[in-house]
């Protein structure tokens, strides 16, 4: 039985007009309220020719509402103590308010004056779009999130939502106009496959009625579907991107992977953890920066999404040393992919993972973080509850063959951005 | 609740004979236990040659004392599901680990061990030479990075802040482990350190164990003082770099006054006007970073006016009298003359008129509300418990939030008055090359 004052249980409320609420409590020792607005805006739906369109409306959004201009939203914000924040993702965009607890009523009803009644005024479109067009340009211009760049166009086809970091291009924010992204509003911020996530110390149905009174304007309309184009099969392949003139050379090796739902995810989410997830313990921390003392960072991750995944490896070293980084890197992936984990390093790594829950407990923003988590792949209300005998019932030759599937090495992509030919 | 208004959990203090003053801020209901070392040993105290020092050391503490081989200090945090790292500063260096509360012996024992037994050997240290220089090439990466490098070696020709906390590029490459050894056993010890446990603990039985663990220490660390006195700049120094990027970009620093001084609420003041949110008081985010806010006055006139994509004041206590900084990304096709035309305009105008009432009124507000929930988890709570007494004393956080409720309109348009002189600025511009940026 799952107790609804531990902020480990998600509880799934009523619908409100088609709008999923979620309710978490907040940790006994904060004071604080955080609530989550998840819709399909993300940039997988920006329409073509015009990329960027789901970035800059969801930066729109923090730039006044309802009767709030931006310095009036900005004050309004200040005066409650509370702040705003919009993450924009390939699948989703999210909108987070947070603040005093005492004070979370008003402040659900300025996120939904946020979500629902964005201004568009002309003034902060402009400002977006000159923002982007510099993040454009950075884009192309710093080794790390050229490499990423790099990484998904190769990775995925033309069409893919992941093969984009949603920012357009030059020309495709020059089409930006207003019509067209209120459009996008109106079509992609809905209560269709959204979810209101709320982490307060007050119960369910007082979180729910809340709810009803401020977004009861939501129609109830169908969500947008993401298209996902068959990625298809390649053979191993490497680009390379020489930027003259700087200091490290941004070495990524990845490609297409599993989504969320996938029933390997537990194994492959070990796999990871053992061979670049868990920081210090990891065997690429160990073995190429520890034992080879070649690069400052080296890493993996796995990002599981709701409707696919994809997988990378990252490290940053000097134009020097990157020739014997990348066969390192490269070592690590074949074995994680092709031989068992040991029973003390597999031990090691999940009790890590295990024992870390309760450092995600310690204020509110980072037990909501896990709720939002919990709450956009539908996972089950006791989910984090059970997590640790998810993880304990994962066998090494598991974490063997979700590596092989997970982490794909034969079809990844390996990208090499910076200073490739300094001496 | 303290009567100054910031919600802090109630400290104990103590003082070891060695030295070492002990801080414990409990938070019976938190699950988490947060211990924090923070040593009065910044890039301060190093001199020419081994610049970079105590960054090096802040990595060697990782990697091996008598009761921990290499690897083991990580593994021994890691595995009971905690986190640990470090940072160093111009005028400290602090280490923290997080750990589940009943862990909470793993890391008092691992700070015990270190803080005067680290090993620091020839191997490890040519092996770290790479890992630091690797992250040293990183932040080149960055235009902003060399910018404040080229700014902080036109600003000071005496005084340590002339160079970054990471160390010169040669001295990454030549210094000796003997040379880090030497300054490990010269300035790190439990008179030049405070310990902090913040979280769920039991005090009586954490202050025994406290005392059980660090008593015996041998009382070191020399004094941490820095006597070079930087002489007052006569006229404006400049410098223009160039590289890879994507706009132009420009910092512009001034010199300012020590934490001591008594102009130092004023000039946080006066940072919160131009820069948008209180960097010590702050609803919601920690001390690194800052959001823009659209009611800042170098925001308004910079960004707004589709002059800059970014632009920003920067100013943080230090010991010594050190940089007050604005910076503004260019927004594409606008050239850094008017960038800093805009720039002045904005502190000028600050200076002959000061701030509005309005604006006085906002700042109050939000160092009121971010006063209120400043703290909330172990590790944010052993954070700025650490950071303050560190600086001076716990007291500072109280009596700088009652006085940066106090300020005057007309003490921030001094403090803008005695600050933005033309004579006493220095300026480095960053002109992109652009080729990288647009193939």
């Amino acid at each position: 039985m799952s107790d609804a004052n531990d902020p480990l249980t998600v509880e799934y409320g009523r619908e409100v007009r088609g709008l999923t609420v979620v309710r978490q409590s907040t940790p006994a020792s904060a004071a604080s309220f955080s609530a989550t607005y998840v819709g399909p805006a993300g940039w997988g739906f920006d329409p073509e020719g015009e990329g960027g369109t789901a970035r800059v409306v969801s930066q729109v959004l923090t730039s006044g509402a309802g009767s709030y201009d931006r310095v009036a939203l900005a004050r309004r914000l200040d005066r409650a103590g509370a702040t705003l924040s919009t993450e924009c993702a390939p699948e989703s965009a999210e909108v987070t308010i947070w603040g005093p607890a005492a004070d979370w009523r008003q402040l659900l009803g300025l996120l939904a004056d946020v979500v629902l009644r964005p201004r568009f005024a002309a003034d902060d479109l402009s400002r977006i779009r000159r923002q982007l067009a510099e993040r454009q340009l950075r884009e192309l211009a710093q080794p790390g999130s050229r490499a990423d760049r790099e990484l998904f166009r190769a990775a995925y086809p033309e069409g893919h939502p992941y093969r984009s970091t949603g920012l357009g291009d030059a020309r495709s924010v020059l089409r930006l106009t207003r019509e067209r992204l209120r459009r996008f509003h109106r079509e992609h911020y809905t209560s269709g496959d959204a979810l209101l996530v709320v982490s307060v110390p007050t119960r369910l149905p007082a979180v729910e009625a809340e709810v009803r009174s401020h977004f009861s304007e939501f129609a109830e309309e169908r969500a947008p579907e993401l298209r996902l184009p068959r990625v298809p099969t390649s053979r191993p392949r490497t680009v390379s991107v020489e930027l003259a003139g700087r200091s490290q050379v941004e070495i990524r090796i990845g490609g297409d992977s599993i989504a969320r739902s996938d029933p390997l995810y537990p194994a492959a989410f070990l796999a990871n953890e053992v061979l670049g997830g868990r920081a210090q313990l990891s065997r690429l921390f160990q073995r190429v920066r520890e034992e080879g003392g070649l690069v400052y960072h080296a890493s993996s991750e796995l990002e599981a999404m709701r409707f696919g995944g994809h997988w990378m490896v990252g490290a940053g070293t000097g134009a020097d040393r990157w020739r014997k980084v990348v066969p390192l890197l490269a070592k690590e992936l074949d074995r994680i992919a092709h031989r068992a984990v040991s029973a003390n390093e597999l031990r090691e790594v999940r009790e890590s993972a295990i024992g870390e829950l309760p450092l995600a407990l310690e204020s509110t923003a980072d037990a909501h973080e896990l709720a939002v988590e919990v709450a956009y792949h539908r996972l089950p209300g006791d989910f984090l509850s059970r997590w640790p005998s998810v993880l304990r019932s994962v066998t090494p030759g598991e974490i063997r063959a979700a590596a092989d599937r997970s982490m794909d090495q034969s079809h990844a992509v390996t990208v090499l951005a910076g200073p490739l030919s300094a001496p | 609740m303290p009567r100054s208004g910031v919600r802090r959990p109630r400290v104990r203090s103590i003082t070891l004979s060695n030295g070492l003053r002990v801080l414990l801020a409990p938070e019976p209901t938190s699950p988490t236990a947060s211990v924090w070392v923070w040593y009065r040993v910044g890039s301060k105290n190093e001199v020419p040659g081994i610049t970079g020092a105590s960054h090096w050391v802040e990595h060697m503490l990782f990697e091996g004392s008598p009761r921990y081989a290499k690897g083991e200090i990580d593994r021994a945090v890691l595995r009971v599901g905690g986190e640990l790292n470090a940072f160093t500063d111009t005028d400290f260096t602090a280490y923290f680990t997080t750990v589940p509360r009943d862990h909470l012996s793993v890391p008092l024992d691992i700070e015990a061990d270190r803080m005067t037994r680290a090993a620091i050997t020839d191997e490890e240290v040519a092996r770290e030479r790479t890992v630091i220089h690797s992250e040293r090439e990183g932040n080149e990466n960055w235009p902003e990075f060399r910018v404040e490098e080229e700014l902080l070696q036109l600003a000071f020709r005496i005084h340590p802040y002339r160079w970054d906390a990471l160390g010169r590029r040669r001295d990454i490459e030549e210094m000796s482990a003997e040379q880090l050894r030497a300054y490990y056993r010269r300035f790190y010890g439990p008179r030049n350190a405070v310990l902090v446990v913040a979280g769920g603990f039991d005090v009586a039985g954490t202050a025994a164990e406290v005392r059980r663990r660090f008593s015996k220490l041998p009382p070191w660390g020399e004094d941490v003082e820095v006597r070079d006195v930087e002489p007052p700049q006569v006229g404006e120094r400049r410098s223009t770099l160039s590289g890879p990027g994507t706009t132009p970009y420009i910092q512009i620093g001034w010199r300012s006054p020590a934490l001591s001084d008594p102009a130092t609420p004023a000039t946080l003041v006066l940072d919160t006007i131009l820069g948008g949110e209180s960097r010590v008081f702050s609803a919601g985010m920690g001390w690194r970073g800052r959001r823009e806010h659209p009611t800042a006055r170098l925001y308004r006139a910079l960004v707004d006016t589709g002059l800059a994509v970014r632009a920003t004041s920067g100013w943080t206590p230090h010991f010594y009298p050190s940089l007050f900084t604005v910076q503004a990304q260019a927004a594409p096709g606008v050239s850094l003359d008017r960038v800093e035309a805009a720039v002045e305009s904005v502190l000028e105008r600050l200076a002959r008129s000061g701030p509005t009432a309005k604006e006085m009124s906002d700042v109050r507000t939000r160092i009121r509300r971010g006063a209120a929930l400043a703290y909330e988890g172990a590790t944010s709570t052993g954070f700025r418990i650490g950071y303050f007494a560190t600086l001076q004393s716990l007291a500072l956080e109280d009596e700088l939030y009652r006085r940066l409720l106090h300020v005057s309109a007309r003490s921030v348009r001094d403090r803008a008055r005695a600050l933005f002189r033309p004579e006493a600025r220095v300026v480095v511009r960053y002109e992109p090359t652009g080729a990288a940026a647009n193939e």
